[in-house]
C-alpha cells in the first residue's frame, strides 16, 4: 500500500472499508483492486473524495469547470491531461515556480491530482470573448509562425503533454508565463521553447499572448 | 509612533473583567417553533414575497409539478450562491429555491478598496439572474423564522416557503452590546462598520475624504471568531494608500481586542514598506481593547487610556445571522454547530448552515471558504435525497490582501475531514513568504483581482 499512498498519512483513512490482510501471493491482486478504488469517479465510494469534490474547489481561482473569467488566471478546462498531471505535479514538487499552487498542490495525493488532472482534461474548452485588436494580433501571428507553430500548432491550437492549448486562453495569463521564462528562466517547460521565448522582447510578447487570445 | 504622543491619551484605570462581564450571553432570544397563522400560500413557487423577473417565474413553473425534492437555500451570498448552483449541477431534478432579501448582492470582498477610492462600488454589485438561467428559482424576500418541524420558512410578507432541506446561508450579524454607545442606528449614521458592503461603505469613504489632512482614523478591530480575519488589516493598508497621495499626514490607528492577528509578519513589514509610521497597531495587551464609544466626540474608551479620532471605523463583535440565533441553531458563543461533512446542523434534523455562521473548523470565515463550503453541501444534500451516502468532502480557502498597487499577499488552506474535524492537510497551505520578490508581490496583486472575477463568475454566471 505505500507504493499507492504517496507520503500523506491522511488517505490511510480515506480508503474505505478497511482490508483484511491479503494472504501472501495475492498482494499484486489487492494493490490492483485498491488502484481501482482509488480511481473510481462514483460520489460517495467510502473514503476517496470523488474528482468532482476535488476539481469543484479550484473554481474559486479558474471559474466554473475550469473556463477562467480571467485574466491571471489560466482556462485549464479542455486542457491535455498529461500536460495538466505533469504541471500540477511539478507545483507540488516545487519543480515548478508558483506563487500560490505549490502550497495548494501540497494538499493532495498523487491519485488525488490525476483525478482532477483527468476531470479537468475531460471539461470542454472555453475561449475568451474579448475584442480582438487585428494590427497586434497580426504582428503576434507572424512571431508565432516563425518561432513557434512547431510545437503550438494549428495557431495554439494544437496540444499535447507538453505544449499546452494557447488559442483562445487570456493573454495576460500567457504574458505572466512568457516574461517569467525569459526573465527567470522558471516556468519555461522545455528548452527550445526557452530558448525561442528568451529572444522575445515586451512588445513581442504582448503581441504573441494577444494572438493566441484571439485565436478560438 | 510611541504610545505618548498620540493624538490623544488619557489614562485610565478600568479592570478587563467589565467588559467580559458585559458582553451578553449570544442565545438569550431564541425562537425555536412558530406559528402557522401568517402562512399564506403553501408552496415555494407560489408563495413568492417578490420576484425576481419573469425568466425566474419561467423556471420555477417549468419545473414539474411533483419534484425530486425540494431545496430551499437562505442567503445568496459567497456560501448560498454557490449551494443553489451546485446542487442544481449536482440533480437537475431537485427543485431549488433560492431566497434573498436584497434585489443584488454587494461583495466585501475588494470592498476596501472602495473604501480608498481605488473602485467603484458598481463592480462589485451583482444580481441573480445567472442563476436563474440555471434553473434556479430566485425569491427576493425576507426570511423571519424557520418551523424545522413543519419544514418550512416564512417570509416577511407571510410567505411560506415548504422544503424537504433547507440550507442557511444568512451570514454574520453584528453584536452591539461590548462596546457602550455602540448602536446599529450609530453605525449607519456615524461610525461605519462597513463590515457588510453597501451604503457604510460609502460613508466611510466620504468620511476619509472630508477628513483634514493630518487627521487620525482608527480602526476597531474586534475579538476572534470573526468575518474575514485579515480584512481589518488589509483596510489600514488601503486607507494608507488613499492617505499617502492625498494626506500625507494623517494617522492610521488599529485599536485591536487581540494580541496577533492573520498574516501579521507580512502586513506589518509591507506597512512599514509602503507607509513609514503612518498605520500603528495597538494590540489588546497594550490597550487596544475599547469598551465605550462617545459617537458625538468620537471619543473611544480604552481599558487603558482613551484614543480621539477624526474618523473611527468600529467592527463590532460578531456572531451568526439572526435568522440561524432565532432559529435556535447556534451555540452559547452565537454561531452554528455543525456536522463537518455534511453540514448539517447539530440542533434541527434536515437543516444545514454554511458560510460564516457555521463552526467549520480549521477553516477561517472567508468568501472562498463558504464557496467550498456551499459544494460539500450541495452534494451532501443531493447525496441524501438520492439515498446515498455523504461524499468524502474536500475543502480549500485562499485568501488574498491588496496593500498596495504592486503589493499583494495571501494565505492558503487545503483543507479534509479527519475524525470528524475539519484539519489542515500538514504541509499544505500556508503564507506568501515574507522575502517574497517584486514580481511576487505584484502577480498576487493581479490574482487577487482574478480570484475576485472567478469566484463571483462562480456564483453568479
Ligand atoms: C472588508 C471585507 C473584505 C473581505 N475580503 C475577503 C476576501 O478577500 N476573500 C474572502 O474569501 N473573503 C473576504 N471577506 C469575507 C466574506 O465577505 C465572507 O466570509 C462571505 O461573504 C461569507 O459568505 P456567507 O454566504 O456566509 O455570507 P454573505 O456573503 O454575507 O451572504 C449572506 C446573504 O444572506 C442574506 N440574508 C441574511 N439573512 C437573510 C434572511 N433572513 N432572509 C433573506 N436573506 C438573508 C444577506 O442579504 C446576504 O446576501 C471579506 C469581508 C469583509 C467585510
Amino acid at each position: 500500500m505505500h507504493a499507492l499512498h504517496n507520503r500523506r498519512p491522511g488517505l490511510a483513512a480515506r480508503i474505505d472499508p478497511p482490508k483484511p490482510h491479503p494472504p501472501a501471493g495475492v498482494g499484486l491482486l489487492a494493490l490492483l483492486a485498491l488502484a481501482l478504488v482509488l480511481s473510481s469517479p462514483v460520489a460517495g465510494a467510502g473514503d476517496v473524495r470523488s474528482a468532482d469534490m476535488l476539481a469543484h474547489t479550484c473554481a474559486g481561482c479558474h471559474g466554473t469547470d475550469g473556463a477562467s473569467a480571467g485574466a491571471a488566471m489560466p482556462t485549464i478546462a479542455g486542457m491535455n491531461k498529461s500536460y495538466l498531471l505533469t504541471v500540477l505535479t511539478d507545483y507540488k514538487t516545487g519543480l515548478r515556480q508558483s506563487t500560490i499552487m505549490g502550497r495548494i498542490m501540497r494538499g493532495y495525493t498523487d491519485q488525488e491530482i490525476a483525478a482532477m488532472a483527468g476531470w479537468f482534461a475531460a471539461r470542454p474548452w472555453v475561449s475568451t470573448e474579448r475584442p480582438v485588436d487585428g494590427q497586434v494580433a497580426h504582428r503576434g501571428e507572424q512571431i508565432h509562425l516563425s518561432r513557434c507553430e512547431t510545437c503550438h500548432a494549428d495557431g495554439g491550437r494544437g496540444q499535447d503533454a507538453t505544449s499546452p492549448r494557447l488559442a483562445g486562453q487570456w493573454a495576460p495569463y500567457i504574458r505572466h508565463v512568457l516574461k517569467a521564462c525569459r526573465d527567470t528562466g522558471l516556468r519555461c517547460k522545455t528548452r527550445q521553447g526557452a530558448e525561442r521565448v528568451m529572444a522575445l522582447d515586451d512588445a513581442e510578447i504582448d503581441a504573441l499572448a494577444h494572438y493566441y487570445e484571439s485565436q478560438k | 509612533m510611541s504610545t505618548s504622543d498620540r493624538a490623544t491619551t488619557k489614562p485610565r484605570n478600568t479592570t478587563i473583567s467589565s467588559a467580559s462581564a458585559r458582553s451578553k450571553a449570544a442565545d438569550t432570544s431564541r425562537r425555536r417553533f412558530l406559528g402557522t397563522g401568517a402562512a399564506v400560500l403553501t408552496t415555494a413557487t407560489l408563495g413568492a414575497g417578490g420576484w425576481l423577473g419573469a425568466a425566474s417565474r419561467a423556471a420555477a413553473q417549468a419545473a414539474p409539478s411533483a419534484p425530486k425534492a425540494r431545496v430551499v437555500v437562505v442567503g445568496g451570498g459567497y456560501g448560498g450562491a454557490i449551494a443553489a448552483k451546485y446542487l442544481k449541477l449536482a440533480d437537475p431534478d431537485i427543485r431549488v429555491t433560492l431566497i434573498e432579501r436584497s434585489p443584488y448582492y454587494v461583495s466585501c470582498p475588494l470592498s476596501n478598496e472602495v473604501i480608498s477610492g481605488e473602485r467603484d462600488i458598481d463592480s462589485l454589485t451583482f444580481d441573480y439572474r445567472g442563476l436563474t438561467r440555471r434553473g434556479v428559482a430566485v425569491m427576493q424576500d425576507e426570511i423571519v423564522a424557520v418551523d424545522p418541524e413543519a419544514h418550512y420558512v416564512r417570509g416577511a410578507g407571510g410567505a411560506r416557503y415548504n422544503y424537504d432541506k433547507l440550507i442557511l446561508a444568512p451570514g454574520v450579524s453584528f453584536d452591539y452590546d461590548p462596546i457602550d454607545g455602540m448602536s446599529e442606528a450609530v453605525a449607519e449614521s456615524t461610525i461605519p462598520h462597513a463590515w457588510k458592503a453597501g451604503a457604510q461603505t460609502l460613508l466611510l469613504r466620504r468620511q476619509l475624504q472630508a477628513m483634514p489632512d493630518g487627521g487620525v482614523v482608527a480602526i476597531v478591530a474586534p475579538p476572534n471568531p470573526f468575518r474575514c480575519p485579515p480584512g481589518p488589516y488589509e483596510r489600514a493598508a488601503q486607507m494608507a494608500l488613499y492617505f499617502k497621495h492625498h494626506k500625507p499626514k494623517a494617522k492610521i490607528l488599529i485599536l485591536d481586542a487581540k494580541d496577533a492577528f492573520s498574516k501579521q509578519a507580512l502586513f506589518q513589514a509591507g506597512w512599514q514598506e509602503h507607509y513609514g509610521d503612518m498605520i500603528e497597531w495597538v494590540p489588546g495587551a497594550a490597550g487596544g481593547i475599547i469598551e465605550a464609544v462617545d459617537p458625538k466626540t468620537r471619543t473611544l474608551t480604552g481599558l487603558v487610556e482613551d484614543f480621539q479620532a477624526d474618523v473611527v471605523n468600529l467592527i463590532p463583535h460578531q456572531r451568526a445571522a439572526k435568522l440561524a440565533v432565532d432559529a435556535g441553531l447556534t451555540d452559547a458563543a452565537g454561531w452554528c454547530p455543525v456536522d463537518q461533512q455534511t453540514f448539517a446542523s447539530e440542533q434541527a434534523p434536515d437543516i444545514h448552515v454554511i458560510g460564516d455562521a457555521a463552526i467549520a473548523g480549521a477553516m477561517p470565515k472567508s468568501g472562498y471558504a463558504a464557496n467550498s463550503q456551499g459544494k460539500v453541501c450541495a452534494a451532501a444534500v443531493a447525496a441524501a435525497i438520492n439515498g446515498e451516502p455523504p461524499p468524502a468532502p474536500s475543502y480549500v480557502n485562499t485568501c488574498y490582501s491588496i496593500l498596495a498597487h504592486d503589493h499583494g499577499i495571501s494565505v492558503a488552506g487545503v483543507y479534509e475531514l479527519k475524525d470528524g474535524n475539519i484539519v489542515s492537510v500538514p504541509g499544505a497551505g500556508g503564507l506568501s513568504p515574507v522575502d517574497a520578490d517584486a514580481r511576487t508581490r505584484a502577480m498576487e496583486v493581479e490574482y487577487a483581482i482574478g480570484w475576485f472575477r472567478n469566484i463571483t463568475a462562480d456564483m453568479f454566471t
